[in-house]
């Protein structure tokens, strides 16, 4: 065993559900370490994406080493790493856990636990972490931290008479959580002079410097010049730096046992990391590789294509480099009559989707159309054959079928009792079946069904907001897959089929979403020179119809002197608008037409 | 250099307008009226008659004429355009004046338009206009329905406009009406009834336009967010509609999107806008249209403004001084302008969108030309799928919008302007 010291090392991630106010604590602990001074302070500072401040939700993990002074006069290093609260990043929790010792469990003193707070805990109990629970938002006059207190204790089993009460407003005991993370995590274990062991959590691509991967040492150390060994990519580097963030990267020697920091690995190959991978020395390897992560799997398939069909290439490419640091994301070529060249790309939920379809738009300066989100079908043909269809244009003939089956989620929603009823009467609708109900205190109730996650990929969510005033929480897992009556919904504009419109549908819904979808299509498509006829067919039987209809007349304005100018800005507006539909045949469609489908039933 | 001859090979006919060293047409802007009216937005301010301002406002006015005539620029000058506002509110005397001034200033004048509105037209104007060398009246007459002349807040009623233009029609000028369409309370009848009465009271020329509901104004804020039923784009194509029947039936031809007039009383002036021709324009919020050559014949005027790029083919200025700036101006150089610069390209697509608002379409030297400076494919791919649209067709020679095209115009002239590549390079002075 080696003498290096890792007695004042603590790793620990912070977990919440969603809105509970990880991102701000955080905030916090930097200015109170002085990590980063009050007058350079940022909101959500670890949160560097765009989308992350602008929408407050953390959708990537991020490590950053702080150094606190404790009262017993030891100054500790912090490893602290947030984690994404929403149910579709789930994975990146389990996989920043996997680089620590302990986790911060935030509990909102309003909202108490939440379905992501027991899917979080359970997360950090079964990867055996030290958990420091903590109640925030002790500032807000409906605070009840009492309430709250006895609820973590009954619901998650976790001992909670010493939780911390802070504010991550206001910074009232955020250093007594920082004591008790110090008292409370145990410090990493690790043989400093053993073959390097170092997991890879997470990476990203810099056009100077290659992939840049933040790795968590077990064993050994790295230092800058040593030539590493991916075990799962089989593939060797230079290190060319190495170094921690705080936040802003600052260089270091060498990263040593039990230490979360970055790897500076020159590889120009956005594919040649893989996050989960096990670094260890190309001349002296360990024998084992760590366990790494259970591979997270797409749920929801989307087709993406550029509106312009010369960006192909680059969504390809732009497409790869997020997955430098998303490696959840899959993609297959799909073709479609009506958008022509894209990919159909695997996500892990809506969320999900959206963020990326956002990062390849603001990130690549692409334009996209996505089609409306699609699961995983498994068709049985007449043939004897199951088919994976993920695309409704690839599922065959009704004469070729046999039986669809479809995946289903386990869910919990967590609510106050007077809403049990309306969540059961939503589950009840969307084809979900009750499985089990629990009191996890006198004014919380878990109840657990059996959902189809194409149900709960149109509305289901917002549904369960609205209808329970805000008080419900969702988590859900993959249950299994069972059979369905299923039929295709195809949509013909000004008769004919637009295959990107095209949706798959329980038979007994299928006429009520054929309504919904051509009224909204109706609003959503502008008047053009000719009537629109805009029908939902199953097979070669109309079901419901609209009219979009023919424009009879645009703005006629005098056209003397000056305003021949105003008339060619105005123009050159009606063009910039255009440029963002999509001509099918002779009808321009807007991109937000393709995701009609999730906008049914909105007023 | 001007045209006169006529040339043999109509793609030089045409381009030789291109390099026009003078304006063709002028415009001034008088931007002065009793009251706004509900649905206004040009640049007009409620000014009280006799106010020293309008007074101070017309000797600048002459001033910047005298200077733009003394650099040449309004030697081949043929229509001029006393617009507003509303310029008989002036009065006799100043007016009349204002009318001699242009006359001396264009020697070669042929239409000299006067706008006026039927409140401030008095006989006194009229035979002051008349003197001074006016040739030319469109009046502000609306509708000849009094509830409907109230819900619009003009000042006049029916009666009085009527009245109004019978006299100005006996003193013997050309007379045009405007007339307003898809306006509150207006119905097929009514409509009818307008058309008819005012073609009766003996004008040769009538511009009829449907109201639009302009941001900003006192109308805007009273229809709110609703779309008003007697303003829906129907609405709007069954009264243009109806107007052609009513007007054609008559004796009128149609020879602009929203322009009629009796055989000979077309409006020159009008057309130079939609052909091309160069044009200067005076006073707050006028705009000119300059070639290359006319610009720099302006800048021997106006040291401020900048040499134009390589490339630059024609420049469009507007006057943007408010008008106590625009009264204290000693020149051109105390004055703010807006610029835009147009290449070849530029400018021969926008000529061929302008061209799409006459009956006689695009004339044989301006295809030609567009052909050689946008792409002879590019321009017929384009005019080829605008047929195919039923946008426009080919009559005589010479492709025209149809029906469907003069309803849709804008597609019609976004198809044509989408021709350019690049957007036109503004700044402000």
């Amino acid at each position: 065993m080696s003498t290096y010291d890792t007695s004042h090392i603590r790793n620990f991630s912070i977990v919440a559900h969603i809105d509970h106010g990880k991102s701000t604590i955080s905030d916090r602990i930097l200015e109170l370490t002085h990590t980063v001074e009050e007058r350079d302070m940022e909101s959500q500072l670890l949160d560097t994406m765009d989308i992350e401040r602008e929408r407050g939700i953390t959708i990537k993990s991020n490590a950053v080493r702080v150094a606190y002074d404790a009262d017993d006069g030891e100054t500790y290093q912090f490893n602290l790493i947030d984690t994404p609260g929403h149910v579709d990043f789930t994975y990146e929790v389990s996989r920043s856990l996997a680089a620590c010792e302990g986790a911060v469990l935030v509990v909102d003193a309003t909202q108490g636990v939440e379905a992501q707070t027991v899917s979080n805990a359970l997360l950090a109990m079964n990867a055996n972490l030290d958990i420091v629970p903590a109640i925030n938002k002790i500032d807000l006059p409906s605070a009840e931290p009492e309430r709250v207190r006895s609820e973590i204790e009954e619901a998650l089993a976790i001992p909670a008479e010493d939780a911390v009460c802070v504010s991550g407003k206001t910074g009232e005991g955020i250093h007594d959580l920082l004591e008790s993370i110090v008292f409370l995590v145990s410090p990493p274990a690790g043989d400093a002079e053993a073959p390097l062991k170092a997991l890879i959590l997470d990476s990203y691509f810099d056009a100077y410097r290659g992939v840049v991967a933040t790795v968590r040492v077990f064993d050994g150390r790295i230092r800058p010049g040593e030539t590493l060994y991916m075990m799962q990519a089989d593939s060797s580097f230079l290190v060319d730096d190495v170094g921690v963030k705080r936040p802003l990267e600052t260089p270091l020697p060498e990263l040593g046992v039990g230490e979360v920091g970055y790897v500076v690995t020159g590889l120009k190959d956005p594919g040649s990391v893989h996050v989960g991978d096990t670094l260890t020395y190309d001349a002296r390897r360990t024998p084992e590789p760590l366990p790494g992560y259970r591979e997270a799997k797409p749920m929801v398939f989307t087709g993406l294509f550029p509106i312009d069909n010369k960006e192909y290439e680059n969504l390809r490419d732009a497409l790869e480099k997020l997955r430098v640091n998303d490696p959840s994301l899959t993609w297959t070529p799909e073709t479609s009559v009506a958008l022509g060249f894209g990919f159909r790309v695997g996500f892990l939920g809506l969320l999900h989707m959206e963020v990326v379809k956002e990062r390849l738009e603001r990130e690549f300066d692409l334009d996209l159309i996505g089609t409306s989100p699609s699961v995983d079908y498994h068709v049985f043909t007449t043939a004897g054959e199951m088919l994976d269809i993920k695309s409704p244009q690839d599922l065959p003939k009704p004469e070729k079928i046999d039986r669809i089956e479809e995946p289903y989620l386990r869910a919990s929603v967590i609510v106050p009792p007077e809403y049990m009823g309306a969540v059961i009467q939503l589950v009840i609708e969307h084809r979900g079946i009750q499985d089990n109900m629990v009191y996890l205190s006198d004014n919380s109730v878990e109840i657990t069904f059996y959902v189809p996650l194409a149900e709960l990929i149109l509305d289901f969510f917002d549904q369960l907001k609205s209808r329970t005033k805000g008080y419900a929480s969702l988590d859900y897992e993959f249950a299994d897959y069972r059979p369905s009556d299923l039929v295709k919904l195809d949509i013909l504009l000004a008769g004919e089929e637009v295959d990107a419109l095209s949706f798959i549908v329980h038979k007994d819904k299928a006429y009520t979403l054929a309504r919904g979808l051509c009224d909204k299509l109706k609003e959503i498509i502008p008047r053009q020179q000719f009537e629109v006829p805009i029908q939902g067919a199953i097979g070669n039987k109309i079901i419901s119809r609209s009219t979009v209809k023919a424009v009879r007349k645009d703005v006629l304005a005098k056209c003397y002197g000056g305003d021949i100018s105003r008339k060619r800005k105005l123009l050159e507006k009606q063009k910039e608008g255009k440029k963002r539909m999509k001509s099918i045949g002779t009808v321009d469609v807007p991109q937000e037409a393709f995701l009609a489908v999730l906008k049914v039933g909105d007023e | 250099m001007s045209s006169g001859c006529v040339d043999v090979n109509p793609e030089a006919s045409w381009r030789s307008r291109l390099h026009l060293d003078c304006a063709q047409a002028l415009y001034v802007h008088l931007p002065f009226c009793v009251r706004k009216c509900a649905y206004c937005d040009f640049a007009s301010w409620e000014t009280s008659i006799g106010d020293p301002l309008a007074r101070q406002y017309v000797r600048a006015l002459e001033e910047r004429l005298a200077e733009a005539a003394d650099a040449g620029l309004m030697r081949c000058c043929k229509t001029a355009y006393v617009g507003g506002g509303t310029p008989t509110m002036l009065g006799a005397s100043l007016l009349g004046g204002l009318v001699g001034k242009l006359r001396g200033a264009c020697p070669g004048l042929q239409e000299l338009t006067c706008e006026a509105n039927p409140d401030s037209l008095s006989d006194e104007v009229l035979r002051d206009l008349v003197d001074a060398g006016a040739t030319r009246l469109s009046i502000g007459v609306q509708s000849l329905v009094d509830e409907e002349l109230h819900a619009l807040g003009r000042l006049h009623d029916a009666r009085a406009a009527a009245e109004r233009v019978a006299s100005a029609v006996r003193s013997g000028l050309d007379v045009s009406a405007d007339l307003m369409c898809a306006i509150p309370g207006q119905t097929p009848a009514s409509w009818h009834h307008t058309l008819t009465a005012t073609m009766n009271l003996g004008v040769g020329h009538v511009s009829v336009y449907p109201l639009q509901i302009e941001d900003g104004t006192e109308l805007a804020r009273a229809v709110g967010d609703e779309d008003p039923s007697w303003n829906a784009p129907e609405v709007q194509a069954a009264r243009m509609d109806q107007a052609r029947d009513v007007l054609e039936a008559a004796g009128f031809a149609r020879y602009e999107v929203a322009s009629y007039a009796l055989p000979g009383k077309a409006c020159a002036h009008n057309q130079a806008y939609w052909t091309g021709l160069p044009y200067l324009g005076l006073g707050t919020g006028a705009s000119s249209m300059l070639t290359r050559e006319g610009y720099d014949r302006l800048r021997s005027l106006c040291t401020k403004l900048p040499d134009l790029p390589d490339g630059i083919a024609r420049v469009r200025l507007t006057m943007t001084s408010s008008r106590f700036e625009f009264v204290h101006a000693l020149g051109f150089d105390d004055l703010s302008y807006d610029i835009e610069c147009l290449d070849e390209s530029q400018a021969a697509a926008e000529d061929l969108m302008l061209g799409m608002r006459m009956t006689s379409g695009i004339e044989a030297g301006l295809l030609e030309h567009s052909r050689n400076v946008l792409g002879r494919e590019r321009v017929d791919d384009v005019l080829a799928d605008a047929c195919k649209r039923g946008l426009a067709a080919w009559r005589g020679g010479r492709l025209a919008p149809t029906h469907d095209g003069w309803l849709l115009g804008n597609e019609l002239y976004g198809m044509l302007w989408d021709l350019v590549k690049e957007g036109v390079q503004g700044l402000s002075l």
